[in-house]
């Protein structure tokens, strides 16, 4: 069994009168290569300065504090502990305040993942937890102080594998509304024979999700390009254009349907 | 409207939309300067080359890879998009999934994409892919490469536009067998248990309204910026009493049903800033 790292946050979640000591684990992990910033000339590291703008000296980083700008220039000097003040209450508590059906929380809300383990004393707890957000369909909200911040968080079960795991949500406030946006309206609707013939390349090409199914490919090609670039070869750099909208809508949904591959396939 | 960050196809067999990224998420962070605490004096971050100890302009910054022997190799950003030259232009869709069935584990950060030209092809062409998706109520799924990075991508319709998801390849999360889950026998909750605690899990539900929700840290922050303001001194609140101690599930599933008959929690709106 692979071992789970260590937790990063131990507390106990609550609803109603009922305590369940848990556990915080990270759920995700990212995997992209690492570059680092060199001076082209030289190949040397680049190293970043701290300058006071006042005496364009170097400034050391225990006479840095934090400035919030109120009017052009203007700033209001705060001390790392006076921001960190603003989390609210230390708590190592998580109350579910409300529960809502998981199938009314449109994905967009989740922001990051953490499994939660069972805390210390806290195994009944947590199975009671779990099989009743399994069985009702519900997520539990609830605000969750960590790293000194305070943030909205739901609790839901994954399905089949009996873990809970807890997801620091989006703000409302924090998504661009669609109607933002500059979206150019078509001198016509699609046709009703478009929409149809759009409807079966969507059915011919629907499957069941499996995450395992796709890879990040492009990992091992820059792995392969810094071997290349080690050996001393030249890479070849070609013009890269993107594929133009159709002149003709129907057609090209004719020739889709028809099995033609695009040209130039990867 | 939002800069665009992407710019390129989605295509969709042999329909082709020309499209531009733009962030769903706009960043309402307090966001602060670092300072010099002797002078209240700007500090500006600059990039200095460690060899020659002069400050380097943007243009002369390059990316670099260490290798093993400890030599390294340059790489620019147009070698890095010439190794993958039809997805650094072109989200092809792969497959049309079922949104309920993909865990939102996966789901990473939220974009528009919105037609990156005014020609009737390009929008038509967006309208009927937004149109088939509701219609059929499927999201695509697809890969592509942005910044030197390979992402696997949902685009789905949202109201009249598109949006994609940068989701999590299977290798980014964690297997979640390590994980104390509690699954023993011995912990399963009895079916009266399960009952109550459904019970009181039903009596705290509502309809989800994001809105309601607000950011309080967000507040608190601008709030103590205009207590600093005006001179007042910033103390750290004092950390809540310890949680709950309830060793007996039933007794306090009871207890909180009790209580909720009678109307003595009637504060379900509780996240409202007291």
């Amino acid at each position: 069994m692979p071992r789970m790292p260590r937790s990063i946050w131990n507390g106990t979640i609550t609803f109603g009168l009922i305590a369940v000591p848990i556990k915080v684990h990270s759920a995700t992990e990212g995997h992209a290569i690492h570059f680092h910033q060199v001076h082209e000339e030289d190949g040397a590291r680049i190293k970043q300065k701290r300058i006071c703008t006042e005496e364009g000296r170097e400034v050391p980083y225990e006479e840095v504090a934090m400035g919030y700008e109120v009017r052009g220039g203007e700033f209001v000097m705060l001390d790392k502990d006076e921001i960190d003040a603003a989390a609210g209450e230390p708590s190592r508590t998580i109350g579910l305040d409300q529960f809502v059906d998981r199938a009314e929380v449109d994905p967009v809300f989740y922001d990051r993942a953490y499994y939660l383990g069972a805390g210390k004393d806290g195994h009944d707890a947590y199975r009671l937890l779990h099989d009743a957000l399994a069985r009702s369909g519900r997520a539990g909200i609830g605000r969750w102080v960590f790293h000194n911040r305070e943030y909205l968080v739901a609790v839901r079960p994954i399905d089949d594998a009996g873990v809970l795991i807890l997801h620091t949500m989006r703000f409302a406030d924090e998504l661009v509304a669609d109607d933002k946006l500059d979206i150019p309206r078509p001198s016509r609707k699609p046709s009703d024979r478009e929409l149809e013939m759009a409807e079966r390349l969507v059915q011919s090409l629907q499957k069941p999700f499996r995450p395992g199914a796709f890879k990040d490919t492009y990992r091992d090609r820059v792995r392969e390009l810094i071997a290349r670039k080690a050996k001393g070869e030249e890479i070849e750099l070609p013009e890269i254009e993107a594929p133009e909208a159709p002149g003709d809508l129907t057609a090209a949904l004719e020739a889709s349907l028809a099995g033609k591959k695009p040209n130039g396939k990867r | 409207m939002p800069r665009a960050l992407w710019s390129g196809s989605l295509s969709f067999g042999l329909v082709n939309v020309p499209v531009l990224m733009v962030t769903a998420v706009r960043d309402l962070d307090l966001h602060f300067r670092q300072l010099h605490k002797k002078d209240g004096a700007p500090i500006e971050v600059q990039r200095w080359c460690s060899k020659e100890d002069v400050e380097v302009p943007y243009e002369e910054i390059v990316r670099a890879f260490e290798l093993e022997d400890g030599g390294q190799v340059t790489i620019s950003d147009e070698e890095l998009e010439a190794i993958a030259p039809s997805r650094t232009r072109t989200i092809e869709i792969d497959q049309f999934v079922d949104v309920a069935e993909v865990d939102p584990i996966y789901f990473d950060h939220p974009y528009y994409l919105v037609p990156a030209s005014e020609d009737d092809g390009s929008a038509r062409a967006y309208r009927l892919l937004g149109d088939v998706m509701a219609r059929t109520d499927r999201a695509a799924v697809g890969q592509f490469v942005m910044r030197a990075r390979e992402y696997l991508a949902i685009v789905r319709a949202h109201g009249g536009a598109l949006m994609l998801s940068t989701m999590l390849f299977a290798d980014e999360v964690r297997p979640s067998k390590g994980v104390d889950a509690a699954t023993q026998k011995s912990h399963k909750p009895s079916a009266q248990e399960l009952k109550a605690a459904v019970a009181v899990i039903e009596e705290l539900s509502g309809a989800w309204e994001p809105g309601e929700w607000k950011d309080r840290y967000r507040r608190r922050l601008q709030d103590v910026v205009a207590r600093k303001r005006k001179g007042q001194t910033i103390k750290a609140p004092k950390p809540r009493e310890p949680g709950p101690e309830a060793p007996d599930l039933m007794a306090a599933l009871e207890q909180t049903l009790a209580e909720m008959r009678h109307g003595k929690s009637g504060k379900r709106r509780q996240k409202q800033e007291a």
